[in-house]
């Protein structure tokens, strides 16, 4: 085992640890930190792995901009801890359990299948300008279609809102 | 140089899509809204229909535009005009939020425009995830439903999980070969599929299309879902999102050009286990878009049959079918939405009288349950002889046996809606269903249609076997 193996494997039971700890806790300002912990250890991850800008992107863009503003919204609307979970434990367990199966089956495959499953790949380390002409210049088309991804979230997260709001405002005028 | 010409059914419905963000920022105005919906939708579908000749490649190779996409564009497009079709009646949305409902519609039709000609893992992704995530907040737009948001929150999270699940395997697959491209992928993968690292990027990949389809161990959320939904929006994740579930499986499914057992092993599994599950669970239910959810399982199940026989037959029938079942579906929908009044929930001795009540739609709904048992003469019965006779070429009969007995069980709850629908009595004087006139032409054209199918698929399975040229080595 190489010392890059090492840290790989470091870095990667801390993400699974803080995203783990991030969904099961009750006070929303601790999940986001957690998560927080998460993204900075990926950009870490993407680091180790030679790819130096992603990792950045990461730190700036997730656990900066994104993170942040989580925390503000948070932090503005108080959200009470403790609600409910919204739908029974034993849905839970049927949806994690079934999939959690499926998924078990074929990783258990992949690793007792010997050493020819691991192929090296050439690391890519990639100049930001020459990053974002291939990005732009190939898969422009995935970048525009996330911007309506983004607007089909953006109509969700409205009507959600408004959705609650007028429920509630429902409730008070009998 | 991008040749603009091949994008424009997409660029016309982004167009729409526009149309309805501008009326959400006004005061809501559901005639408007729903006319509007009507021509965009009609325009597209006979847009689509022109440009189903169109070939080429366009952004740099990832987006391919043939007969198979184009054809599967009409058909996901036909769904939609469908679903709009049956909104004049959109009483279970509120009325303030009749745009953005054909909004996300529209949004949710391009991104299974876009899915049907990706041939780049990263567009797939993508094109996959817009149309869910306009699936999850319609589902949310039922007005005063009892449960809430828990339904669509549940859809969420199962949405969201397999397309994680989905992602690593995407992973996995650009780790082995280099490249997430489908032509390259093609002369690829066949001699390395039964590698360890191939196989498990492959089959985890599959999960985000199984969701999309509701294949056994991903079907969990359908029932809930169906539920819920709008009964238009229930119609058009029965209809035309299947068909766009079914697109990219094909061609997920061809990539392999069929020479793995493993894969195939893989695949039997799911089918029989949804179309088992399917069927077992759907004899359970009293509420008829709960059947209808279940039966969409069972059927997932049955086209899985002619996908993973991965022959020419194969891909021909589970065209095919995916056509039959957007007809079929829609029928039972259709009917739906005409019997319960106000956007309610029926259950299955709702329909008590309905002979009586509205003879054509009584005469289009035993067509659809005896296409979808598949009873000749019908087109269901057509769709599934293709795909049972292709399972049989590959030297399936025992997966044909489940299949025919699958089939025996599916009858007892079809008959049984059928038997409330012709003959129980219903408990207070039958009071008749107003149906419009352009209603009764639609139900009519639908009733040639299954017919028609039933007994002269020639044309239909000529035109399907042309699109699958391109997807056998």
């Amino acid at each position: 085992m190489t010392v890059y193996a090492v840290f790989f494997y470091i870095i990667a039971a801390l993400i699974i640890a803080s995203a783990g700890l991030a969904i099961t806790r009750k006070h929303m300002v601790h999940a986001v930190l957690y998560l927080v912990v998460s993204f900075i250890a990926t950009a870490l991850l993407f680091y180790l792995l030679g790819a130096p800008l992603v990792g950045i992107f990461q730190v700036i863009l997730y656990a900066g901009a994104i993170m942040v503003l989580f925390l503000f919204i948070v932090m503005m609307i108080r959200m009470a801890p403790g609600a409910d979970r919204p739908f029974p434990a034993g849905h839970f367990i049927a949806a994690f359990g079934v999939c959690g199966v499926y998924i078990a089956a074929a990783l258990v495959l992949a690793f007792f299948s010997g050493p020819e499953a691991g192929r090296p790949m050439a690391a890519a380390a990639a100049s930001p300008a020459a990053f974002g002409f291939y990005l732009f210049d190939q898969h422009w088309l995935a970048v525009e279609m996330i911007s309506i991804l983004l607007l089909v979230a953006l109509i969700g997260a409205l009507h959600l809102g408004r959705a609650g709001r007028r429920k509630q405002s429902g409730n008070k005028e009998p | 140089m991008t040749d603009w010409i091949l994008f424009i059914p997409e660029l016309y419905t982004l167009a729409a899509g526009g149309v309805f963000f501008f009326f959400c920022l006004g005061r809501g105005r559901p005639g408007r809204d729903y006319a509007a919906a009507m021509m965009l939708s009609a325009a597209g579908l006979v847009l689509t229909v022109c440009t189903a000749g169109f070939e080429g490649l366009v952004f740099e190779g990832v987006y391919q535009v043939d007969l198979y996409s184009q054809v599967f564009k009409a058909l996901i497009y036909s769904g939609f005009f469908l679903t709009v079709c049956l909104c004049a009646d959109l009483s279970g949305v509120d009325k303030a939020r009749h745009s953005e409902f054909y909004l996300l519609l529209c949004l949710s039709t391009l991104a299974m425009m876009l899915l049907a000609s990706s041939v780049h893992l990263l567009t797939i992704y993508i094109s996959l995830e817009i149309s869910s995530y306009s699936l999850y907040v319609l589902v949310y737009f039922r007005r005063g439903y009892p449960k809430g948001a828990a339904p669509a929150f549940q859809y969420f999270v199962f949405g969201a999980a397999s397309s994680a699940v989905m992602l690593f395997g995407f992973a996995l697959v650009y780790g082995a070969f280099g490249t997430a491209h489908m032509a390259e992928l093609m002369g690829q993968v066949p001699a390395r599929i039964n590698e360890p690292v191939v196989f498990t990027g492959f089959v985890l990949s599959l999960s985000g299309f199984f969701f999309k389809l509701a294949v056994f161990p991903f079907h969990l959320w359908a029932p809930d879902a169906y539920e819920a939904a709008p009964h238009q929006v229930s119609a058009y994740i029965a209809t035309a999102s299947k068909v766009a579930a079914i697109a990219i499986l094909v061609r997920m499914i061809a990539l392999t050009g069929g020479q793995s057992d493993r894969v195939a092993w893989v695949l039997i599994f799911v089918s029989v286990a949804s179309m088992t599950a399917g069927n077992l669970a759907a004899m359970a239910q009293k509420d008829i878009k709960r059947l209808l959810a279940f039966s969409s399982v069972a059927h997932a199940g049955y086209v899985m049959i002619g996908i993973l026989s991965a022959n020419a037959m194969g891909y021909t029938g589970a065209i095919f079918y995916g056509l039959s079942l957007m007809v079929m579906k829609f029928t039972c929908f259709m009917v739906v939405v005409k019997a319960a009044d106000g956007g309610r929930n029926i259950k299955t001795d709702a329909l008590a009288g309905l002979h009586q009540r509205a003879p054509v739609l009584a005469l289009a709904l035993l067509l659809a349950l005896f296409g979808l048992a598949g009873i000749p003469p019908t087109i269901g019965f057509t769709a599934k002889l293709l795909v049972f006779k292709a399972a049989m070429e590959q030297g399936l009969l025992w997966l044909v046996i489940i299949a025919m007995l699958n089939v025996v069980i599916s009858l007892y709850y079809y008959l049984g809606v059928l038997k409330a629908a012709y003959f129980t009595a219903p408990a207070s004087q039958p009071r008749a269903i107003a149906v419009s006139l352009p209603f009764r032409l639609l139900a009519l054209a639908m009733i040639v249609f299954m017919v028609a199918g039933g007994l002269y698929p020639r044309y239909m399975t000529a035109l399907a076997g042309a699109m699958t040229a391109g997807l056998l080595p």
